[in-house]
This record gives C-alpha cells, structure tokens and sequence, in this order.
C-alpha cells in the first residue's frame, strides 16, 4: 500500500471513529522520516490493535514543557533527541516507560533507559556534491574545515546537539578516545575559523535542499538524508570515515492522556519487524537487535551498523548532563 | 430574538456596537494584558526581564537588525512608490488598471506562496544569482538568503502596495492648476517637484512610510522564512522566547517594547497630521 | 506640469521606466512559482531538467492538503459572516450612534489592525492554553475576528457615511418597521460596503499565518499551516504546486471583483 493511501486511511478512519475508540498522537520531526514511522511503525499498529494514530509535529521541546508544567498534555508518543530525553527523564517531564509491555532484553542496550528507548540511531557523516569538486574530493572532517583547498559554504545542524561540536574537535586532531570532557573553547576556535561561510540546516529536507542545489557544497549531514538523495539519483558523495553516531528516543510526556495506548505503541514500534521496515525505507538504524537478520545484506550495508570501525560514538549521558550549559553557549556564539 | 438590541430610532445605538465590544474585550484586551503583566510578574516579580533585553548586546542586536530593517524598507518602498504612485495619478486609465491590477494580484497573493518564491530566487544556484552572472555584474554567487539582505528583499515586495496605495490617493487629489501656477510663475521641472509636489504628497508618503515601517517592526513570516540564525527580528525573538524557550517574562517583555514603540508611532502620526484630511 | 503626463518631456521615461521595473518585480516570483510548480527537480533547480505534472499529482493524492484547504475554507467562511454581522451592527453604532466616545470606540475597534499580529497570536495562545481553546474550531475563529473585524468595520462605515439616513426614515414613515428599513433599504444601499467587508474578512481568515501557527493542532490545521510546516521540514515542489492554485483563486476573485464592480456601474 502507498504512503499516500495510507495516510488517506487514517484520515478516513480518523473521521469514522466512534467515540468510545481509542485514538493516540504521536509527534515526531515531520517530513520523510515521520512519513516513514507513519507507514511502518503506526498502520500497523493501527490495524493491529484499533487505535488510531494521530500524526502531529514537528517537536518542540519547549511545547513540550509548556504543556507538562500546564497540566495540558497532549502528545502521547514523541520522538526526541537520545540526549534530551535522558535529561528530561532527570527533570521529571517523561513519564517511566513500562517495561512489562515493552521488551528490554531485544533492544540495543545502548538506546535504553527508565524514561526512553532508542527510536533509531543515525550517524552525522560528511557529504559532498561531487559537481562541484571536480578536481579532489573531500574525505575527512578535517577537510570540511579547509575552505582553502575546498571552497565554498559548509552546512551544518543548526541546534545544539550531539555531531557538530564532535567533529570540530576531531577535525583539530583530538583523538576519539578524548573528547569527552568536550573542550568547548578549542572546539568555537575551531569554528570560528570557517564561521562566515557556514549556513545552518534546521531540518533534513532543507540540508538535502542545501547540497543538491550547491547551495552548500560540501557539510554535515543525517546519513538517511544522504541516502534518500542517492535513492533519487542525485550524485552524492559519502564519507563514513569518523561518522559520529546519535539517536533519537521514544519517550512519553508526563500526564499523556493515552499512556497504555502509548505503552503499546512504543512496544510495537521498536519490535523487529518495524524497525527492519523503517531502516529500510530511511537508511537509519535500527535499534532491535533482532532486525538485522529480517533484511537484506546489501541494505545492511549502507546502515551506520556497518560503520562500527570508523565510528564514533556521542556520549549522551555527557550531553544530558551538559546540554544547558552546551547550549546556552552554542546559541550565544551563533548570534554573535 | 434581535430586541434587545433595537434602540429607539434615535437612542444611543451603543447596544448595537456590544457585540464586537465584548468580542475584543474577551479575545483581545484580556489577553493581551494578562500577557504583558507576565513581563514583570515571570520569573519572579520584577524589571529583570527588561534590564536583560535592554543590557544584553546579543537583545540590543536584535532591536538594531528590526529597526535596520524596517527603515531600509521604508526608505525602498518610497522610493519606488513615489514615483509609480505618481505615473499612476496622471496615466491613461486603461494603464493605470493594468498596474493596479499587477499590484492587486501580488498583494492579494499568499504571503507564504511569496515568500517561498522568494526564497528559491534568491538561493546561490537561484535564477537572480545566475542573471547577474551571466550579464556580468558578478563573478561570484552573492550571499542572497540567510541574512538581512534577503529579508529586506522579500519585504519590500510585500510592503511596496501598503506604499504605493496611501500616496496614490494623496498625488491623485492634487489641483493640477496648482502646478500650472508653478510653472507659469518660472519654477523648472525640478524646482516643481521639489517645492510643491514633494510637500503636497507629504501626507500620504508619511501615512505610508508609517505603516511600512510599523508592520515591517513586528513582521514574523518573511524573517523567519529568508533570514540568517545570526540576525534575527524583534517578532521571531518573542515567538522563540515563547514557543522554544518557555521564557513567557521575556517574550511577554520583547512584546510589551514592540507594542509601546508601535503605538508611540501612531500618536506621533496622529499629532503631526491630525487635521490634515489624511 | 508634473500632472499631466504628455508634458513631462523625457521624465515620463524615468517615470515609465521605474514602473515597468517595479511591474517585472512584483510578477516575478507569481510566474517563477508557476513554472517551478511544473519543474521536475525534486530540489527546486531552476530551470528545471524536464516538466512534470507530478507535484499536482501528490498534492490531490495527499488527503492532509485537502482537509488543510477544507479547514481553511470552512474557518474562513464562518469568520467571513461573523465579521460582516458584528462588523454591521457596530457600524450602525459608530456611525449613527448619539453616544459620548464614539471616537474613541472606534480608535479602540482598530487597535487589533494596527498592533503587530506577532503579539495578538502569542496573548491568544497563552489564553487558550488556560482555557483550553488552542487547536478548535472556536479558537481559530475568535482569533481571525479579531483581526478581520477591523477592515470589516472601516468597509462598512465607510459605505454607511455616504447613505443618507433620511431616505430610511422615509421608508419608517411609509410604515415599515426600523429593522425592515434597515434591511430593504439601507442594506442594499450599502451592499458594497458589506461585500468588500465580507471578501476581505475571507482573506484575512484564509491567507493568515501566524495566528494559525499558535492555534494549529494534529486535527485540525489550515492551509497556510501546512504550507508552513511543509516549508520548514520538507522543501517538497507540492508547496510550488499548492501556491500555484492559490494564485489561480486569486485571479478569479479578483476578475469576479472587477466583473461585480462593472455590473455594478452600468
């Protein structure tokens, strides 16, 4: 069945519900991947069980809080950022997730914790639009930083988040066993040396918007974007060498109004299937250990999952603790 | 059912105007005071949301960048709109029409539709890059977007009519004798434009340069849509104070400061030209 | 001199010339949308490679544009009659009204015109958070009156200055009922006014942004909602395609504008 099919069923079903039905939202970043979510994680949910998925978004922490702190909660299920989740649990804004419905023991242990579990994880890898380098093409960080030998604009995620403040130091030569305590003023230096020619992505339709139109030739990028560009047949060029590996988690604001429906709906989400789905249709990675074996080897190998050896991991636990201060700082030095 | 609001034929007529009046009081006054009064009541009770607006360099930039703007705005439109305002007033009807009706549609059109033609137009690779390139005026793709350039762009696009429209209407009711008795007296073209038409439009160039300027201050869509995360406007500092940050005190503040200003402007309006028909 | 055009000697060709300029610049991005809204670049590369009619094809097979245009549609209609009844009514008061402060009532009905919108959208959401109006129907209504009542108002007295209240109390005389009057004779006499009032009151409803950004919910969100949100999260050409048949009603209200005005002036 299409996407768009589906969506129109939803819709459908959305409107011929009766009352006593039950109906959840889930919200997530919008765009291609909770396009794909829709169609692989919540339709057959929907017609598993009967409840109706409402789609909403795009996140918002801030609208998230507001509505915790009102006591107006309406978003079910979000999709957040691994970090923000592992700091919203500690600030008492997630409600604990509930293990007796959703199967610890399949997950990757990396992605879990009381208040979230992983949603899928993706890596920030290098990208380039070989058009526009005919002669060397970039190959590592440190090249994203070289405007002399590779000139032209750089784009990277505009928020303060796990990725770009990482690269910056390993592009200066800190090791990957080293970076964290991250050493903030080393890594704005770094920035600051290629800061006019930096243009922001705030979201993946726009970084893929950015390199494909040579907006931005070469910069920092979500792999899937990468890979959905190379699935349209633009010409992309990848590096996997130091891709820097984030998640995003499935959490459950405090006072959601559907919390069982939302229990199950994260239950069903991560499970094998799903997730297999889901990485195949965005070239995400799964975070069921279980799913690996449900695709293909090809597909396998376009995955951050076979990137382990040049892979480095953000230390999100360092990020829930920091990501305030980490933040106050980024938006300040970006304004500036 | 409609009784109670028929006044005698000649009573008050104050009854008929209570449904609009308890309309704006409810959705309107209310709200709007119950925001402000967060400004000096979150986080806690005091002026420290407008010391740090007022104190910080990252607020006092923002402020700078909205009136930059909103004055660079100002000063394009009128430029422009003097002299079509002008044609406008003294061309064949049939011309005429076909300018109004150009003016109407783009007015008249989605702002966002606008907006985010604007935005393809105006990227690196986009087609006013790449004119000014192939006729030679650069060599380089110009920085178009991302920043206040784009943004000063997309809105005198949207203002140019709220210019265009005021002035027409003043031009237009000018005594040509006026400028004949000009003419007749020995005052060259120029001289005429200078001593009497440019102070007989003055009222409609400064109704509307105030209305340019006033809705360019607390513009939100074009901004957000064209312009850089290192200079942002007065409208997307509060919509990101509120809806990003939670910092209802600060928002609340940033929006009491645009308010004040804004209506500081219509007074100011509203005194030098009080009387003046316009 | 300067107002007569045939006289202005070589500045009628500064002045043509800064027209047609002006002319070309307001066109511009109106046929570039058009001919992007056919392009068959996914990533908006002008010109494009090839033309396609694919971004319609996804517009009208993605059921969520359709409800966003219903919604806009329906919210924009019933602001449209609330509009031009209150707007009515209170003109009636600011206009034929014997009361002390009518001025200054008038100044105080304006005030949501002339205050940055930006302002209004963020009170009504901090509102409606606490009585839970955010995300309804009621909501995005009350919010877009309070911006259209305004232009409704200044349409209608505007009309009503220049009617003649003495051919009503003529009709009063011959034995109708003031409300009758008003409505057989007055209204029609007015009628302009009150279609003015009610096209821009629709406009206002159906083209604004930034209230319905606050008030927007899963359920319930209108066009200009998802242009946004699909502006900032999925730069897809559908947006091209979408602002092309926005341009296409434009230009049929406007010639049904101008065919009404002609009707009228015969």
């Amino acid at each position: 069945m299409t996407l768009k099919a589906l969506a129109a069923l939803t819709l459908i079903s959305a409107l011929a519900v009766p009352a006593h039905a039950q109906q959840m939202v889930f919200t997530s970043w919008g765009g291609t991947t909770q396009d794909a979510q829709t169609e692989h994680w919540a339709a057959p949910f929907s017609e598993a069980t009967g409840t109706t998925v409402v789609q909403d978004g795009p996140t918002d922490y801030g609208k998230i809080r507001a509505m915790v702190e009102a006591g107006a909660t309406n978003w079910d299920v979000v999709d957040v950022e691994y970090d923000w989740a592992l700091q919203a649990g500690e600030a008492g804004l997630l409600e604990p997730l509930d293990f007796d419905i959703i199967d610890r023991d399949v997950l990757d242990p990396r992605f879990v914790s009381d208040h979230a579990v992983g949603s899928f994880y993706y890596s920030f890898v290098l990208g380039w639009n070989p058009a526009q380098f005919p002669d060397a093409q970039p190959a590592t960080l440190a090249d994203l930083f070289d405007t002399e030998a590779f000139p032209g604009n750089r784009t990277f995620y505009k928020w303060s988040a796990p990725g770009v403040i990482e690269a910056a130091l390993l592009a200066d030569g800190v090791a990957a066993g080293d970076l964290y305590p991250l050493d903030l003023d080393r890594a704005f230096a770094k920035l600051d040396m290629i800061k006019g020619d930096i243009i922001w992505w705030e979201g993946g339709a726009q970084s893929q918007q950015l390199l494909a139109s040579g907006e931005a030739p070469v910069g920092l990028f979500w792999n899937g974007r990468l890979a959905a560009l190379e699935a349209e047949g633009m010409p992309v060029g990848i590096s996997w060498d130091q891709n820097i590996t984030a998640a995003d988690a499935l959490v459950v604001p405090k006072g959601a109004p559907n919390r069982d429906a939302a229990m199950a709906f994260i239950a069903a989400a991560t499970g094998a299937q799903p997730q297999a789905d889901f990485a195949a249709a965005t070239g995400y990675a799964p975070i069921n250990t279980g799913s690996a074996d449900l695709m293909e080897a090809d597909l396998r190998a376009t995955l951050p999952d076979a990137q382990t050896a040049v892979q480095v991991n953000a230390d999100m636990a360092y990020w829930a603790a920091n990501r305030d201060e980490i933040g106050n700082r980024w938006y300040a030095w970006q304004a500036e | 059912m409609l009784s109670f609001l028929m006044p005698a034929r000649r009573g008050s007529g104050l009854g008929m105007a209570l449904p609009a009046l308890v309309l704006l009081l409810a959705f309107f006054v209310v709200p709007v005071t119950l925001l402000l009064t967060r400004s000096v009541t979150e986080p806690q009770p005091g002026l420290q949301n407008y010391e740090t607006l007022l104190g910080s360099a990252t607020y006092l930039r923002v402020f700078g960048n909205t009136f930059l703007v909103s004055g660079t705005v100002t000063l394009v439109t009128a430029l422009i709109a003097f002299p079509v305002a002008w044609l406008l007033a003294i061309t064949t009807p049939r011309l005429a029409g076909i300018l109004f009706g150009i003016i109407l549609l783009s007015m008249w059109t989605n702002l966002l539709a606008r907006t985010y033609a604007w935005m393809v137009l105006l990227q690196q690779t986009g087609l006013i890059n790449r004119m000014l390139m192939a006729v030679g005026v650069i060599d380089q793709p110009l920085q178009l977007t991302n920043n206040l350039i784009g943004v000063t762009i997309g809105m005198v696009y949207i203002m140019l009519p709220f210019m265009i429209l005021p002035l027409y209407g003043v031009i237009r009711k000018i005594d040509p004798a006026i400028l004949q008795a000009a003419a007749l007296c020995g005052a060259s073209k120029g001289q005429a434009l200078r001593r009497v038409l440019l102070p007989l439009a003055a009222p409609g160039i400064a109704s509307g340069a105030l209305m340019v300027f006033v809705m360019s201050l607390g513009y939100f869509v074009t901004p957000a849509l064209l312009g850089g995360t290192s200079n942002m406007m007065l409208a997307e500092l509060i919509v990101q104070q509120v809806q990003s940050l939670v910092n209802w005190g600060m928002g609340a503040a940033a929006a009491f400061i645009l308010l004040v200003v804004t209506l500081i402007l219509y007074a100011l309006q509203l005194r030098l030209f009080a009387g003046r028909g316009v | 001199m300067l107002m007569n055009f045939d006289k202005l000697g070589t500045w009628r060709w500064v002045l043509a010339g800064i027209a047609v300029l002006m002319a070309l610049f307001l066109l511009l991005p109106i046929v570039f949308i058009v001919a992007l809204s056919f392009g068959d670049s996914r990533w908006l590369i002008f010109p494009p490679p090839g033309w396609t009619m694919r971004w319609y094809h996804e517009l009208f097979a993605d059921p969520r544009w359709l409800q966003s245009a219903w919604t806009s549609a329906r919210i924009a209609v019933v602001v449209m009659v609330l509009s031009v009844i209150l707007g009515l009514l209170a003109s009636f008061a600011l206009v034929r009204g014997q009361f002390r402060g009518r001025a200054v009532l008038r100044a105080f009905f304006l005030t949501p015109m002339i205050l940055p919108v930006v302002i209004i959208a963020v009170a009504l959401y901090a509102f409606f958070l606490r009585i839970g109006l955010n995300g309804t129907f009621t909501g995005f209504v009350a919010a877009h009156l309070i911006v259209a009542l305004p232009f409704s108002i200044i349409a209608i007295t505007g009309a009503l200055k220049t009617f003649d209240p003495a051919i009503e109390d003529a009709a009063i005389l011959c034995g109708a009922h003031p409300w009758e009057a008003r409505a057989r004779v007055t209204l029609p006499a007015i009628s302009h006014g009150v279609f003015s009032a009610a096209i821009f009151s629709f406009l206002i409803s159906w083209d604004e942004v930034v209230l319905a950004i606050f008030m927007a919910s899963p359920t319930l969100q209108t066009l200009p909602v998802r242009v946004w949100t699909t502006l900032r999260q999925d730069l897809t050409p559908v947006i091209a395609a979408a602002s092309t048949l926005l341009v296409l009603l434009t230009v049929v209200l406007m010639i049904v504008a101008a065919l009404i005005r002609k009707g009228k002036s015969r």
